[in-house]
């Protein structure tokens, strides 16, 4: 993981802090209280933020996922978000309407239901990208904001209404929720809070098995094989015989999958019905810089998962403390996209300030995720 | 079907046509921004981020001096500013221009509430008053013309402003030598170079020209329309902007067209109350529109040739 780059955001982060006059070592005591547990002084409990920490980075990991297997092929698939929030509404609209089924079979069809509609949101940019060549940022960015809006639709006086004046879902039966890692028990104490206290799901285990599935299709399956290909030459994987349509279609509508399972996965495990707070959600977002911090490695998405789910929770914690805004962390996570994209981490390294050499996006991605490459220009040959 | 028969009266309602032109200026500013910024070589997605940018120092700078013009002064600053990273970042580092965008629009919304919040507490940032706002012109002896005349001369200032910018846009680009080499940058940078033409500085002046054009956009919103700033108030029109701009083929011309369609859709959704169609659904429009015209359906839309290729000199 590019650290550098995460340190180069805290410092200029810190600098931003200290020229509005407060103090930067507070604000990042309180991120670090908040993210990891460490330097506790308001008698936080450490094992909580942790825990909370956890919740946090379970999306950003799967999303992540979704977000570094396009890249791979030279696509860059910024609709994430949509993506999740398709899943998350098949996920409801399945969790209510088959409520009464019990949870062997209602729990696979909630989660299932997820990824095909994460997956026919992200089949739609794929499609067009092998087909006519319209670029997948732009169709992504379109199909963002149409999964937001018919999610307004279907919360606000659509058909998934709580009721009249509410802007929330009917919450999704029993059978459709992921169970807490530790048992839901009050009278079990651990780390002196009752059990029931700490929101770490199972879809913990769910999002590290996407991340493991990713690396293994990914470099020990042939279809891994034909994506980086892709990634690498269009051309190149034409002369090998890979379907470069196909391989686009496809690898866009298992990124979807991914992104629609972290959507049904935060309603089953976390939310259980959807709420306005989704309208305003950036785990689609995020995860493109998971993905990129990550170096689009499965143990790296982990690792940047959880430190910027270490940064969200922190957050909560360094508005309460230190009197900071949460939105510190968005800076933060601007900074390092900067960071990341521009190479200032090896600039400075070379004593360059203004960057003469050619580095563009980190070395192991493939260098065709610009907006306009020779797909856009000309759609692939029929193979 | 009494909701096909009230949006048909309503579509001959001076009232509606005058809040779709102000609603399409809104979308007109950072499109013709996008416009410049693309033909140039330089994708831009961050037009929202530039315009939030905007809207939140257009209040602070209206609350602090209680003048609208050197509040829009400072606006049109701040947007140039954050376009002048996105330069940075993208022409001279050679980043990737769509991981620039997004940390723009990160980072504007993350600083404006993290600066609101240093500024004035943990509240709301609070109303300017009318009076400070951008003031409404009417045309002397062309706002009485029948329906025309509330439609076209009886608007912001802004809608002035922003439709001579438009004329300006086109001319400039498509009539003199300063836009032919900006469109020649964009196709063909390598040849422009080896003809004399200076392609960073191309580049660099579109770029901030874009966020010119937004900072404008987002005093528009800020201090013209709603006279406050919320966190997050572009809601999404910076990427409608974008839009716009495919939408239009990269032409002046062509952005305010489908500016003027997105902005029809925002006057009908604001006159929903007599209507009965959800706003929400309404809201889609713009987005699955420009899918259709991307899906090839109206005709292609192709960007200029070295749309989003950082150029090294020398290369080939």
């Amino acid at each position: 993981m590019p650290f550098g780059s995460v340190v180069f955001a805290f410092a200029v982060g810190a600098l931003i802090v200290g020229a509005t006059g407060a103090n930067p070592f507070s604000a990042y005591a309180g991120l670090l209280c908040g993210g990891l547990g460490i330097g506790c002084t308001q008698g936080e409990n450490p094992a909580l933020e942790i825990s909370n920490t956890i919740v946090f980075a379970i999306p950003l990991i799967t999303a992540g996922v979704a977000v570094a297997l396009p890249f791979r092929a030279g696509l860059f698939n910024i609709g994430a978000e949509g993506q999740l929030l398709a899943g998350s509404i098949a996920c409801t609209a399945i969790g209510i309407k088959f409520n009464t089924l019990p949870a062997p079979i209602l729990l696979p069809m909630v989660l299932v239901g997820g990824m095909a509609a994460g997956a026919l949101w992200a089949g739609i940019p794929g499609v067009l990208k092998a087909t006519v060549g319209a670029h997948e940022v732009v169709t992504t960015i379109m199909l963002n904001y149409i999964a937001q809006w018919l999610l307004r639709f279907l919360i606000i006086g659509g058909p998934l209404q709580l009721g009249p004046g509410t802007s929330k879902s009917l919450p999704i039966g029993e059978g459709a929720r992921l169970a807490t890692l530790l048992p839901a028990d009050n009278s079990l104490i651990i780390f002196g809070l009752p059990a029931s206290v700490y929101r770490v799901h199972t879809g913990l285990l769910i999002a590290l098995a996407a991340a493991a599935l990713f690396a293994f299709l990914l470099w020990r399956t042939s279809f891994g094989y034909e994506i980086r290909a892709v990634g690498q030459s269009q051309k190149a994987a034409r002369y090998a015989g890979v379907s470069v349509r196909r391989t686009i279609i496809l690898t866009m509508v298992i990124a979807g999958a991914f992104s629609g399972l972290a959507g049904a996965v935060q309603i089953a495990g976390v939310d259980h019905n959807l709420t306005d707070k989704y309208f305003s959600d950036t785990t689609g977002f995020d995860a493109i810089a998971v993905a990129l911090l990550g170096l689009g490695s499965a143990v790296g998405i982990v690792l940047a998962a959880v430190l910027f789910g270490a940064l969200h929770a922190g957050g909560a914690i360094m508005q309460s403390d230190a009197g900071i805004s949460s939105n510190l962390v968005l800076v933060l996570q601007a900074l390092i996209l900067f960071s990341i994209a521009a190479n200032f981490v090896g600039a400075i390294r070379r004593g360059l300030p203004f960057g003469r050499a050619p580095a563009a996006l980190p070395p192991e991605l493939p260098p065709a995720a610009g907006l306009m490459t020779e797909a856009a220009a000309a759609p692939p040959e029929p193979t | 079907m009494s909701g096909l028969e009230d949006i048909f009266h309503l579509l001959f309602t001076a009232n509606l046509w005058q809040a779709t032109l102000a609603a399409a200026v809104l979308l007109l500013l950072p499109a013709l921004g996008g416009t410049i910024s693309e033909r140039s070589g330089v994708v831009n997605i961050a037009m929202e981020g530039m315009m939030l940018t905007g809207a939140f120092f257009a209040v602070v700078a209206d609350l602090a001096f209680h003048n609208a013009w050197l509040a829009t002064g400072v606006a049109v600053l701040a947007g140039a500013l954050m376009a002048t990273i996105h330069a940075v970042v993208s022409i001279q580092f050679r980043a990737d221009q769509i991981v620039s965008g997004i940390a723009i629009n990160i980072f504007a919304a993350g600083l404006t509430v993290f600066l609101a919040n240093r500024i004035y507490g943990l509240q709301d940032v609070g109303h300017v008053g009318p009076t400070e706002g951008l003031p409404y012109i009417d045309i002397p002896g062309l706002d009485h013309i029948p329906f025309f005349g509330k439609v076209l001369f009886q608007q912001n200032v802004v809608v002035y402003m922003a439709l001579v910018l438009l004329v300006l846009v086109h001319v400039v680009l498509f009539r003199t030598r300063l836009g032919l080499r900006i469109r020649a940058v964009g196709e063909h940078p390598q040849a422009a170079d080896t003809a004399g033409i200076n392609v960073y500085r191309i580049r660099y002046s579109a770029v901030i020209t874009s966020g010119l054009l937004s900072g404008l956009a987002g005093a528009f919103l800020a201090i013209g329309i709603s006279n406050t700033f919320v966190p997050n108030m572009t809601d999404g029109r910076g990427y409608i902007a974008l839009a716009a701009m495919i939408f239009g083929k990269w032409t002046p011309f062509g952005a305010f067209i489908a500016c003027l369609i997105f902005g029809l859709g925002q006057a009908i959704y604001d006159n929903n109350s007599i209507i009965h169609v959800s706003p929400y659904l309404l809201s889609t429009l713009p987005y699955i529109l420009t899918l259709v015209v991307l899906a090839g359906l109206v005709g292609r839309a192709t960007p200029p040739a070295a749309d989003g290729l950082p150029y090294v000199p020398g290369s080939e």
